[in-house]
């Protein structure tokens, strides 16, 4: 097992390097000039040809391309990502806390997500073909179909300004989690609740169930084992849903004005502020390679035929 | 592996509740916005970097807390944190006595040694403030004594008081702030000396101003601003609907959150009022008449675009009446823009003529027309963040289009417009003039800017003798000399056609109906907050 995770995390070392490069390259393939980019955002009204020069030196940009690169993945290894265009302020100074902001908000949707897709798919699976199991997937796929920002207005206009229950936004105190946390849960869990209903299902058929039936098993305990059986194959997908709701949290976060990192990669994408999207790819890739990595490990410990194969 | 399962759950758990917890538990903050003492405005950034002397910072915010040795108003320049003023003879050397007993909102003096060390502060960031011509001119700033400071440029500059009265680089920070000695490399805090003074700011979530009590033209009557951030138009509005938010304004780039039916919405419910200001600039689009490839380098083909632009219609459907239709680039209350030009209204039979004159012909191949063989196509960019831009784009397409004109419309960012703008890779493209304060100098001198309007000047016969006149009018001392000269270059570029405007531009404040004494400044860049009180 040790081996395993050993050669697993071994293996996510060129593969981030490999993004880190693709990342640098693409954004260097703009067209962009970067220093002018740098005094647009200023917001600086007339650029001239000195200031233009004076910049690019100042940027580094009158290296050649490899020499920027590698400059920056040994800074990028002491966790200095450089300075922002636009306000000059260290890249992890504006990532950091956006970056926890995120987090805060994507630990708490996972756990709402894992904790009504596993009561969802269990009540589904042993009712399967009745009208509750029809009912249910049938209000979650209207649900899940709604697009989030449609959904997140309708939300606070009923509990903000109608029911003038919960703040419409901005993240002052536990109960502005309340109305994000809901928007994002149905978007996944909508997705998450039928593949433990069908891994559940699957389940029910083997012989170890039909083995425990014989002996008299109460049905609450075959239940749990099939249970158990089932979250193993889910655990693995419900780990990937914390990278992918962490990268795709854009739209909640604008309509919510949540402090994230979707808002601030939006905003730096949209002012090509360039250190800062760099940083934003490297961070969200390492994010998805460790919880790949997780997961397989993860899978790899319920199941030993994986790491005896690798 | 139950237990071990078990085990992370609880992990899990425990995280999410430390970390939530880790969130302030300052309770529904902006919930007092409806108890009538203060103002929460929207705005869709956050107030940024607040170093007076450089671009980033939201310019209403700056213009809350930073002041100018004088104010541009509708009657002319007024006294501010300068008392008085002289001109020498030669227009050279200008001499202003402060205001004294002035305090920075940390407590430190006003006086002659602080304007001096601000305005070299500025001046040794030079090339970043070198838009201000104003910065090119400065020679030395002494000290005569503690209230009184002189300006020395090196040749005699008019609009010298005008651009000390913008919004930035020109204001004062408080010395104690200075990094290094100066401001080019940050600030170590935000004291001016304006009606209000930042106390806390939440990158991203909200800034927060209270009244600066020991302000020298009075405390102000409304005691705390917040400026909430709100990115979204749809959170806006169901925010102001629940009174989190009270007031939305125009932002510093001419976009509204609110559509006007929106705002006129929220006037019909009774609670609000809005109101607007006079026109503080036009809303243009400036042609390209320096690529030589694209039809738009012919006089003939603006020409005709200019008939085909329906501003009537612009102005009463796109804008619900709320902006006029413009004729010329500056509106006539513009300084110097009183001038008359040949009035060219919405007649299409009038631009199929000309364009029929020049050679463009409807062929037997289809609707648009060509010359030589090269159809006449061109593509118009519009801000995607605009709510206003893509539907007036739309509807020039579609004019354009009956006289035979195929129009491509492409959506992009703001700052991705401006780099087109500055490299000329256009042929049409939405614009708007900088604003009362700074027209018509500063818009007419960014003619000749390269990352301005240079390529939609470069192209024209008489670019020459245009940048010969700009350069003229920016130093010439004589009144009725600079008069004629402005009078010479607005007819040039009107003629010409390049700057194509469509209607005049006006900065919208919705506001709670019990709030009064809300006016303007003559630059849609700040508001005068100090002056409002609720009744």
């Amino acid at each position: 097992m040790g081996s395993y995770i050993t050669k697993r995390l071994m293996l996510s070392i060129p593969l981030i390097l490999i993004i880190s490069f693709v990342t640098f390259a693409f954004i260097h393939l703009s067209p962009m000039d970067p220093a002018e980019v740098v005094l647009h955002s200023q917001g600086i009204p007339t650029i001239t040809d000195e200031l233009l020069a004076q910049t690019r030196a100042k940027l580094g940009m009158d290296q050649p391309f490899l020499t920027r690169y590698l400059n920056w993945v040994a800074s990028c290894l002491q966790l200095d990502f450089g300075d922002s265009y636009i306000t000059g302020k260290p890249v992890w100074s504006m990532l950091g806390p956006a970056f926890l902001h995120t987090v805060k908000l994507t630990l708490v949707s996972s756990f709402a997500i894992v904790a009504l897709s596993v009561v969802l798919g269990v009540v589904c699976a042993l009712n399967a073909g009745k009208w509750v199991d029809k009912s249910v997937r049938g209000v979650s796929f209207f649900l899940t179909s709604m697009p989030s920002y449609w959904l997140a207005a309708l939300l606070i206009w009923y509990f903000s300004v109608k029911l003038d229950l919960l703040p419409t936004s901005g993240m002052e105190s536990y109960k502005s989690y309340i109305l994000p946390v809901v928007v994002i849960t149905i978007s996944y869990a909508g997705i998450y609740f039928r593949i433990i209903r069908s891994s559940m299902l699957s389940n029910m058929n083997e012989d170890y169930v039909l083995y425990a039936r014989a002996c008299g098993l109460p049905e609450k305990r075959i239940t749990m084992h099939i249970l158990r059986n089932s979250l193993q194959v889910a655990i693995s997908v419900f780990c990937m849903a914390i990278p992918i709701i962490l990268g795709s949290t854009v739209v909640v976060e604008n309509i919510f004005a949540w402090p994230g990192l979707g808002t601030l990669s939006v905003k730096s994408i949209l002012s090509r502020d360039f250190p800062i999207i760099q940083a934003y790819v490297l961070v969200l890739a390492v994010a998805f390679i460790l919880f790949n990595t997780v997961s397989d490990i993860i899978n790899a410990a319920l199941k030993p035929q994986i790491r005896d194969g690798f | 592996m139950t237990r071990n399962m078990g085990f992370l759950l609880k992990t899990f758990m425990v995280s999410i509740v430390l970390l939530v917890g880790c969130s302030n538990g300052d309770t529904e903050k902006t919930k007092s916005a409806d108890t009538g003492k203060e103002i929460v405005y929207a705005t869709s950034k956050d107030i940024n970097d607040m170093n007076p002397h450089f671009y980033s910072g939201s310019m209403p915010a700056q213009g809350m807390v930073y002041e100018s040795l004088v104010e541009n108003t509708e009657e002319g320049i007024k006294p501010s944190l300068a008392e008085s003023w002289e001109v020498s003879e030669d227009g050279k050397v200008y001499t202003f006595h402060l205001r004294k007993n002035v305090t920075f909102h940390d407590g430190e003096l006003f006086n002659a040694e602080a304007v001096k060390q601000n305005i070299e502060a500025v001046q040794s960031n030079a090339s970043k403030h070198s838009w201000i011509k104003l910065s090119t001119k400065i020679v030395a700033c002494n000290v005569l004594d503690e209230y009184t400071v002189e300006l020395v440029l090196s040749e005699p500059y008019y609009p010298t008081l005008v651009e000390l009265s913008m919004t930035r680089p020109y204001v004062f920070i408080s010395p104690k702030n200075f990094v290094n000695g100066g401001t080019k490399d940050g600030v170590s805090g935000y004291n001016g000396t304006g009606p209000y003074k930042l106390t806390e700011h939440k990158v991203d979530q909200y800034a927060v101003f209270e009244a600066n009590e020991n302000y020298w033209g009075g405390a102000p009557r409304v005691k705390k601003i917040t400026a909430k951030v709100l990115p979204a138009g749809e959170t806006t509005f169901l925010a102001l609907q629940k009174g989190e938010v009270n007031f939305v304004f125009t932002d510093d780039r001419g976009a509204n959150s609110l559509d006007v039916e929106a705002m006129n919405q929220f006037v019909e419910s009774g609670e609000h009022q809005m109101i607007r200001s006079q026109p503080m600039n036009t809303g243009i689009v400036v042609a390209n008449s320096s690529k030589s490839e694209s039809a738009v380098h012919e006089k003939a083909v603006r020409e005709a675009f200019w008939h085909a632009i329906d501003r009537e219609t612009i102005s009463k459907q796109i804008f619900d009446g709320t902006e006029q239709v413009a004729y010329t680039l500056f509106s006539s209350n513009v300084n110097y823009a009183n001038v008359e030009l040949q009035k060219r209204g919405y007649d299409l039979e009038k631009a199929k003529k000309i364009l029929e004159e020049a050679g463009w012909v409807i062929g037997s191949a289809g609707e648009f027309r060509t010359k030589n063989g090269k159809p006449l196509a061109m593509k118009l960019y519009y801000d995607v963040n605009s709510s206003t831009q893509k539907t007036q784009a739309e509807l020039i397409q579609n004019t354009v289009k009956r006289i035979g004109v195929q129009l491509e419309i492409i959506g992009e960012e703001s700052s991705s417009i401006a780099n087109r703008r500055s490299t000329g890779d256009y042929d049409l493209l939405f614009n708007q003039t900088w604003g009362l304060a700074y027209d018509p100098q500063s818009t007419i001198a960014a003619f000749t800017s390269k990352s301005s309007y240079y390529h939609t000047t470069r192209g024209i016969a008489q670019a020459e003798e245009l940048y010969r006149k700009i350069e003229e009018v920016m130093v010439s001392t004589n009144e009725e000399h600079r008069k004629s000269l402005y009078a010479d270059i607005l007819t040039i570029v009107h003629n010409e056609a390049v700057f194509i405007p469509i209607t005049n531009g006006r900065v919208t404040i919705l506001a709670p109906k019990n709030l009064q004494g809300i006016s303007f400044k003559q630059t849609q860049f700040e508001l005068p907050f100090e002056r409002m009180y609720f009744e």
